[in-house]
């Protein structure tokens, strides 16, 4: 019985290690030589060529984008041409909330997307159906196989000088911003590496292979966005700025608390003493008499000549 | 039976009468003389849990695959001090604790060491009898910031990495010299040879520390020749020192601020994380993390590099680079001025008698407005070195907030000034402030009611006045002689209880 036990832990792991790996890494179909888009870890998803999804997507887009793009995403003065950016841009635009914009001059920031899964993929089909340029499409990821370890390596060799380290994000110059990593999906980062949305340049599969950039979602998506903080709070991932802030605040002003606490309070000018002719009951120890400090120490006052 | 014991020590050693000398030590009971403490507690703490990661950590950068406990790095080339630093955290037992309690330790001893700096120079603490040992005071901060940057660098991550590179082009751009401090320190051109974690390590654990323990000694032997200084308190003079001997009454108090001192450094290392090198991985020359900063305390230098605008200045045949001005000059005139200031004000003031009463800051409006002028600039300067998260956090445009940190650099101190002469200049024509307040008391009169008197007017109200023992009236009832000093001040032995009249 026991050793049946014993063996159940392990054997309960591996099965639901492998459950998970079915679920996550569900490899779709091989698609045809799209650019960044060979071999099993960067699959191109399902484009549904059904028309019925494509006049929705149609209609989406004329009333959420067309104002900006034009009506057939040919671009206008308020937005750029989107004709062979592919899916995969309109849909990490999309479904990151960063598209559609109510101002077209402001920069866009991550907000809860307007669109649906299924009206995302909708629009994001019917912009790369208006060219015969598929561009990026949208990728099914498979993290099977991936090596975290790598992914480090290559995070902080091509991401960290504008994410940060740690993920958290940071200002650029000019007022750009370098988003944090926290909630974004596998899908969002394969499309944000390929397509080098705004300032982010794009890291094309001569840059970046597809195993490494599955190793890169890997690490971002387990170890950026669920950092391993065994000392306690990670203070936001800022470094020293909040751990100065903390050292200072915290840990020398509580010391100056104590301090203030055990030592005694405002010191009295001579003419204060001669004017209140006195103090409370305690001597020194300050009007509140609450200072267990102050008691002692008036009780041992004394005078050094030097 | 104890009695015993000291007798049979005291008949050899005749320590007793230094040593009641010693425990007689009168020490002020104002809260802001503790201050100093804090960096003397956060030192031992740092002492203590120094030497338990020395016996984890390897100084050395050669070069190992980690197979460790943290997974992301597993498979990795680092080097052996990033390995035994990942140990100590994941590995060692409570190692995580003790080396963010050292980290935080640092922190405070730094703070703490700024703080009774201020302390200090706004009571005109560092006037003649202790010009000294305000210099001591000074390279004792100094070299606590050094050692500070140095363990910061020692486990060689991609954060601290930076910052060794930033260090070394520092070095560099010393006019003529440069070049040659910087490769003799790194021993070559960066990234060294292996030479930096063995020579910091080395530097961090042995001299730095042997150094700040042999200036904090001649700072806490200047601190007993000298005696305390003293606030203006009743039966306070010149002449004298009021306070708490410090057996046993101070040395209750002080062991009780040792271990809050050193509670707060266990419970921050235990709640809050700090340097996740693990995080950072492993440093290498061509791999470099945004939002990187120097840990506080050299933040107004990184601030300082932040806004210098690009200037150079091309002699012939030798360019003096932009870094120079901000990371070196700028230290240099701070802390020359810093160590020279006592004999600036004695110049500027003729004031050259000595001092053993402290000013309150209003008293001297000029240099407190001077001092909080002067702290303003370096207080903008750190702020600068945050520009970027500052920039992140406020949604503002990155160059705009350096733009406003370039302004505000020169603007507060000038508005400083003269807003704090005006508040000391105010302050002065108000007899009353400072001062305690009378006490009320809550009476309740024959009808039910309740009103508000001072204590003092009160039927029956006594106040209590406490009269400090004075040690001459007092000196035949006690059995020690009081003892002359070399320099003819007078030192008292009194083991008086104080009476309540």
């Amino acid at each position: 019985m026991r050793s049946l036990r014993r063996l159940l832990a392990p054997a309960a792991v591996v099965v639901a290690a492998l459950a998970l790996g079915l679920l996550v890494w569900s490899p779709a179909s091989k698609p045809a030589a799209t650019p960044g888009l060979s071999g099993s870890v960067l699959t191109a998803a399902t484009s549904s060529n059904n028309s019925a999804q494509q006049s929705e997507g149609k209609t989406l887009f004329d009333e959420s984008c067309s104002s900006c793009h034009g009506i057939n995403a040919q671009g206008s003065a308020l937005g750029p041409n989107l004709r062979g950016v592919g899916s995969g841009t309109v849909d990490l635009w999309v479904s990151s909330g960063w598209m559609p914009l109510a101002n077209p001059t402001q920069q866009p920031a991550r907000k809860p997307p307007l669109f649906n899964r299924q009206q995302t993929i909708a629009i994001a089909d019917y912009v790369a159906s208006l060219s015969s340029s598929k561009g990026f499409p949208i990728p099914n990821v498979s993290l099977k196989g991936a090596n975290v370890s790598q992914g480090m390596s290559i995070f902080a060799e091509n991401c960290a000088p504008c994410h940060t380290i740690t993920g958290a994000g940071d200002a650029l110059s000019g007022g750009i911003n370098a988003p944090p990593l926290h909630g974004v999906t596998e899908t969002q980062i394969a499309e944000a590496v390929r397509t080098g949305p705004g300032n982010m340049p794009r890291f094309g599969p001569g840059t970046l292979s597809n195993s490494q950039v599955r190793d890169v979602i890997a690490y971002v998506t387990r170890y950026i966005e669920h950092p391993v903080n065994p000392g306690g709070n990670g203070l936001g991932g800022v470094g020293p700025v909040a751990e100065g802030f903390i050292g200072l605040f915290v840990g020398v002003g509580l010391c100056v608390l104590v301090a203030f606490w055990i030592g005694d309070r405002t010191p009295r000018s001579p003419e204060g003493a001669e004017e209140h002719g006195g103090d409370g009951p305690e001597g020194g120890s300050g009007g509140d008499g609450s200072d267990p400090g102050g008691d002692g120490s008036a009780s041992q006052r004394e005078v050094e000549h030097v | 039976m104890i009695d015993n014991l000291f007798n049979w020590i005291d008949d050899r050693l005749a320590i007793s009468r230094g040593g009641r000398h010693l425990l007689n030590k009168i020490f002020p009971d104002h809260w802001s003389f503790m201050l100093g403490e804090i960096a003397l507690y956060s030192f031992i703490v740092l002492l203590l849990t120094g030497i338990f990661l020395t016996l984890y950590f390897v100084p050395s950068e050669s070069s190992i695959v980690y197979h460790g406990a943290y997974l992301p790095i597993d498979g990795q080339h680092v080097s052996q001090a990033f390995a035994s630093t990942l140990d100590i955290t994941f590995s060692v037992r409570g190692g995580l604790l003790i080396r963010q309690m050292h980290h935080w330790a640092a922190n405070i001893f730094i703070g703490s060491a700024v703080v009774h700096l201020l302390r200090i120079f706004f009571t005109g603490g560092f006037r003649r009898p202790r010009e000294v040992n305000w210099i001591v005071g000074a390279n004792l901060l100094i070299l606590g910031i050094f050692n500070g940057f140095l363990g910061y660098s020692l486990p060689d991550d991609l954060v601290s990495g930076t910052g060794i590179r930033i260090a070394f082009s520092i070095l560099e751009s010393v006019p003529f010299a440069g070049s040659y401090l910087a490769t003799f320190l790194f021993g070559g051109n960066f990234p060294g040879n292996g030479a930096i974690i063995p020579r910091f390590f080395i530097i961090q654990v042995l001299i730095l520390p042997l150094a700040i323990l042999g200036l904090l000694s001649a700072h806490l032997g200047m601190l007993v020749r000298h005696k305390h200084t003293q606030f203006k308190t009743p039966g306070a003079r010149e002449d004298n020192v009021v306070g708490t001997p410090l057996w046993p009454t101070f040395m209750t108090k002080t062991l009780a601020f040792f271990f809050l001192t050193t509670g707060i450094t266990v419970l921050l290392g235990a709640v809050a994380q700090i340097n996740p090198i693990w995080q950072y991985g492993q440093y290498y020359p061509w791999k470099v993390s945004y939002a990187v900063q120097p840990d506080w305390y050299m933040g107004w230098l990184d601030g300082a590099l932040r806004v210098m605008p690009s200037w150079e200045i091309h002699l012939p045949g030798h360019m003096i680079p932009n870094v120079f001005f901000p990371a070196v000059l700028l230290p240099g005139i701070t802390f020359t001025v810093l160590m020279m200031y006592p004999f600036i004000e004695e110049r500027l003031t003729g004031n050259v008698a000595e001092h053993h009463l402290l000013d309150r800051p209003r008293d001297r409006p000029v240099r407190t407005a001077f001092g909080c002028a002067v702290f303003a600039f370096y207080f903008v300067l750190f702020g600068a070195s945050a520009t970027d998260v500052l920039a992140n956090y406020l949604n503002l445009s990155l160059n705009f907030v350096l733009w406003t940190f370039r302004i505000l650099c020169i603007v507060v101190p000038i508005v400083v000034f003269p807003v704090a002469y005006k508040i000391c200049k105010e302050l002065e024509g108000v007899p009353e402030g400072g001062k305690r307040k009378v006490h009320n008391l809550i009476v309740r009169d024959p009808a039910g009611g309740y009103s508000t008197i001072p204590a003092e007017e009160y039927p029956g109200y006594e106040s209590i006045e406490l009269e400090p023992v004075d040690v001459e009236k007092v000196e035949s009832l006690t059995a020690a002689a009081a003892a002359k000093n070399g320099d003819g001040r007078t030192e008292g032995v009194y083991e008086i209880p104080r009476e309540y009249r």
